[in-house]
């Protein structure tokens, strides 16, 4: 015999660790995160546009996108994927010498969609810098500093030629259009922060999903130029061919819902979205959100993900792990409500305990010899003790369920004349009975004859 | 009145016409995205009895077939979110090679184990449904056919029809028909009708031959909800719904040759529920969640929950949760009339994420309440009286027993796997059990599947002494993923405990998804 778990302190070491978890994971930016302290300064002019703040300072966070968190970890990478910026461009100045954003961004008041390409066309820069950007093949520099190639290309040297590096700005994982946005009366900062006080751009002023639920909260039904929230609206949405990225989540994904896997990350729900995120509780958790809206599970996954837990034919380890037969009895009597969520008692569990003969109405070939029970003396039989099975049925029902027919009750619990008379109902029973017996008498009737006195008082 | 539907001729009538309907309707598409996909598995594994005595041979083979077709009025249409229109559908081949001759001949009285044929060796629709979203502006959708909804109800399935009006002013509101999915009916399973009844397919059976297991027949459900839509920051759902029993039900426990059996044939009350979820964000501090479920035939509440979240800070979420439980089943059950009490959870969580790593970890407790009270007042049986002499310690005395526990999971997650712990401790009056898992996973060259677990576990149960054990077990697998969304994995486990010493479980799955 093990001793008690309860004896062995397994509370005080749970709360051990549970705090040295919380203080081995505590956020250990929040004392880090100052920002560096610039080295020595230098006599040389600094060089600006090359990040977006000087000495590459962190971007306050008034100046970010509406929606960034505190402290911000920049956009999802599986929607705006990485960029390789080989540019220097201080929107600052610029904004100062009162250009403004459509004077270079020409594209963004007519893209419909993220297939244009916002980044100015080169000849743009011309008519200031003095450059000559027409043949792509042959740019002639300015004669003044500003107009040199190393001015704005980054990593730029004399002797390259006509070569500098290529910028790399991937198409955004989305379904957008600036042209609506800008026709409703959208400003550039509404979604991408106060860039114009910014230096270099970077992917940081690129939006928030936060930020797009300012406005996005309209049903499906809302008119054609309303903000809807559907998930598709905004974000890509699987084909039948599926991801075609392989990750370890890959199979789970699939057609015909939001698509969640990219090459450059997989989307999962942030904390503050219906506290969905997927943490390691979350199966035991997710009911909740469920419960209130399935929907919002369903525009990721579909019924097959679901089902293979919920009316699955394979355990799953991570809700049934170990030795699961040998064990599940004890969870079961603990946890029923859970067992029920994936099972019928009837169907699934019934039928197994018949097969094993541990229940009192499975053939008579496969009946135990032994008692699965506590002793009858104690479990069944008068008098009546704490350890009658009765006190038992009282604190969790669905355990008797699991592995008995209603026959089995009846034998004792059925009234006179059928069973053995024993009352299960609660004191009190008669107040509502009537309600029960007018719309279904049919478990009244299993137990008492029509013509019975009790019967009469329901009725 | 009973209702009569030639049931085998109804099913295949709907499922025929769901699919000549799909058909129809798919004709004039012009970008049809269809997809097929197959998930298969095979286990060889064995199952006990507590003594022993029994052993099953579980041999068992389950394959299913989806076909879903996606897009069916065009690419463009989805792309203007315009109208849309889908189709989902999935079949399900599930049999036990292990079980013998026996156990499903109704002429073998000494070994038939009534509904086991309905549960081995079974086809049934999974789903099989067209659905539309977004029609007349984005007010009407629509499913027809076999489908699942899940709410504060639980999840249910039935055959028929839904439809979704998506009020312009953040209101939706639903309503549905059709028959609930039932065990023992053609093409069905047993897995989403309310508990409490054991029901199947009697045809075959003499009357007097297990007279408890009552016939299953047709179960009318009609149901409507009200929900919040549009707004992403509170989402709430008002839901409700009857189900009907039908068909005759056997009154007579201990109906023989002797004894006839006593039929009760009335169209009756199966289910008869409302529910409620709410679930509110507030995007810096938290959020909160709720629901309920009250059984309107039971006359009392069958769940209530409530969740509150508190964003401590960016990565660390700090949660209340209770839950209250009262089991109810289907009418015809007499285990509604039982005197049964709810069970009160009470639970702490916390949850911390950083980038690759993420942790949870929780403590709860369960109340349950017992009434050992001598006197009821509807007692006819003056021979229970509660004795003094209670055996201390085996089980509560009197008012609110609890069990308590604990529970940590943790995963760290890179490119192409990911390691996991998930462990737990369960105390309590009918028994305690204590342990974790270690698990792991990792894709080689995107193609190369291996994963691992290793697990002790200690349990302790309190209604059987004997049954105390600490198993120590591993699972290994290895697995080839031959194109995208295509994959073969073979694992192998076992498990050693004083109880069934050791315990072997093969299992051989074979996914297949295709796409256009």
């Amino acid at each position: 015999m093990i001793p008690h778990p309860r004896n062995l302190g397994v509370f005080p070491l749970i709360a051990a660790l549970l705090a040295a978890i919380v203080v081995a994971f505590l956020d250990p930016t929040a004392t880090s995160a100052a920002p560096a302290v610039p080295a020595a300064a230098s006599n040389l002019p600094r060089v600006t546009g090359v990040s977006a703040m000087p000495d590459d300072a962190p971007v306050p966070a008034a100046l970010l996108p509406p929606g960034a968190d505190s402290p911000d970890d920049g956009p999802s990478p599986a929607i705006f994927p990485p960029q390789k910026m080989t540019l220097r461009f201080n929107h600052r100045w610029h904004t100062t010498m009162g250009v403004q954003c459509t004077t270079c961004h020409q594209n963004v008041p007519n893209s419909e969609s993220v297939k244009f390409s916002l980044i100015p066309v080169p000849t743009t820069c011309d008519g200031c810098h003095g450059t000559d950007h027409s043949n792509p093949n042959a740019v002639l520099a300015g004669t003044a500093t500003r107009g040199q190639c190393a001015f704005c290309h980054l990593g730029y040297a004399p002797g390259d030629g006509n070569h500098v590096a290529p910028l790399e700005m991937p198409r955004p994982n989305l379904n957008f259009t600036h042209k609506k946005h800008l026709a409703q009366g959208f400003k550039c900062t509404q979604c991408h922060g106060e860039v114009g006080q910014l230096e270099l751009a970077t992917r940081d002023q690129l939006p928030r999903m936060a930020g797009c639920f300012n406005c996005h909260q309209a049903p499906d039904s809302a008119g054609p130029h309303a903000a809807k929230s559907t998930c598709t609206i905004c974000h890509l949405r699987e084909t039948g061919e599926g991801p075609i990225h392989q990750t370890a989540e890959t199979r789970e994904a699939s057609g015909g819902r939001m698509r969640t896997v990219f090459a450059t990350g997989e989307l999962k729900p942030p904390q503050w979205l219906h506290d969905s995120q997927h943490t390691p509780d979350w199966i035991q958790r997710h009911r909740q959100v469920a419960a209130a809206d399935s929907q919002f599970c369903a525009n990721c996954h579909t019924e097959d993900y679901c089902t293979n837990c919920h009316d699955g034919r394979v355990r799953p380890r991570s809700i049934h792990p170990s030795d699961y037969i040998s064990m599940h009895p004890i969870e079961a009597r603990m946890a029923t409500q859970k067992c029920t969520s994936c099972h019928q008692e009837q169907s699934f569990c019934l039928t197994c305990h018949m097969r094993l003969g541990i229940t009192m109405s499975g053939p008579t070939a496969a009946r135990e010899s032994t008692r699965f029970h506590p002793p009858k003396a104690t479990w069944s039989d008068a008098p009546v003790t704490p350890a009658h099975h009765g006190f038992e049925a009282e604190r969790n029902l669905n355990a008797c369920v699991a592995c008995h027919t209603e026959r089995d009750c009846v034998t004792c619990h059925g009234g006179a004349g059928i069973g053995a008379g024993f009352n299960p109902h609660r004191a009190g029973f008669m107040a509502t009975c009537s309600t029960q017996f007018r719309r279904n008498p049919r478990p009244c009737m299993v137990c008492h004859q029509p013509g019975e006195s009790n019967l009469a008082e329901c009725r | 009145m009973p209702l009569r539907f030639p049931l085998r001729f109804a099913t295949t009538a709907l499922v025929a016409t769901t699919f000549s309907g799909v058909a129809l309707v798919a004709r004039p598409a012009r970008a049809i995205e269809p997809e097929l996909s197959s998930d298969s598995a095979a286990q060889l594994y064995d199952v006990r009895s507590p003594t022993g005595q029994t052993v099953l041979d579980r041999t068992r083979f389950t394959t299913t077939l989806g076909l879903n077709l996606y897009d069916i009025l065009g690419e463009h249409s989805v792309q203007r979110n315009g109208p849309e229109l889908d189709f989902r559908a999935r079949v399900r081949y599930d049999a036990d090679y292990g079980v013998n001759g026996g156990e499903t001949n109704p002429g073998a009285y000494s070994s038939f184990v009534p509904g086991l044929s309905d549960n081995t060796g079974l086809v049934d629709v999974m789903y099989a449904y067209l659905e539309g979203r977004r029609y007349l502006h984005g007010i009407l959708g629509f499913k027809l056919g076999r489908q699942y909804m899940v709410d504060s109800l639980g999840w249910w399935s039935f055959d028929g029809a839904e439809v979704k009006a998506s009020l312009p002013f953040f209101v939706a509101v639903e309503g549905y028909t059709g028959l609930e999915v039932r065990g023992g009916m053609p093409l069905s399973t047993a897995r989403f009708e309310a508990g409490g009844i054991w029901r199947g397919n009697r045809n075959g059976f003499d009357p007097s031959l297990y007279p408890q297991f009552q016939p299953a027949d047709v179960a009318p459900a009609f149901g409507a909800a009200i929900e919040t839509t549009g707004a992403t920051w509170i989402h709430s759902r008002l839901t409700y719904r009857r189900v009907y029993d039908t068909g005759s039900s056997n009154l007579a426990e201990f109906a023989n040759a002797n004894v006839p059996a006593t039929n009760f044939s009335e169209t009756r009350v199966s289910s008869d529920k409302i529910g409620y979820a709410v679930e509110a964000d507030f995007k810096k501090w938290g959020g909160v969640k709720a629901g309920l479920s009250y059984d309107l035939y039971d006359v009392k509440f069958s769940q209530i929950y409530a969740a509150f979240d508190v964003f401590a800070t960016k990565r660390l979420t700090l949660s209340v949760d209770y839950d209250y439980f009262a089991p109810t089943y289907d009418a015809d059950s007499i285990w509604n009339v039982f005197q049964s009490e709810p069970i009160n959870d009470v639970s702490v969580r916390g949850s911390y994420v950083k980038d690759r790593a993420s942790v949870s970890a929780g403590v709860h407790a369960r109340i349950y309440t017992v009434d050992t009270s001598e006197t009821n007042p509807t007692t006819a049986s003056p021979n229970l009286t509660l004795a003094n002499n209670s055996i201390a310690g085996l089980y509560p005395t009197n008012g609110h027993p609890f069990d308590e526990g604990a529970d940590l999971a943790a995963k760290y997650k890179w490119g192409n796997g990911n390691v996991s712990l998930r462990g737990a401790v369960d105390v309590g009056d009918a028994g305690d059990r204590v342990g974790a898992d270690l698990s792991a996973q990792h894709v080689f060259e995107t193609r190369y599947v291996v994963q691992g677990r290793l697990g002790v576990w200690n349990w302790d149960d309190k209604l059987r002494p004997d049954r105390y054990a600490t198993n120590v077990g591993y699972m290994l697998g290895a697995g080839y993923r031959f194109a995208p969304r295509c994959q073969t994995m073979l694992e192998f486990q076992q498990d050693n405990n004083r109880l069934v010493g050791t315990r072997l479980r093969g299992l051989l799955t074979l996914n297949l998804a295709f796409g256009r």
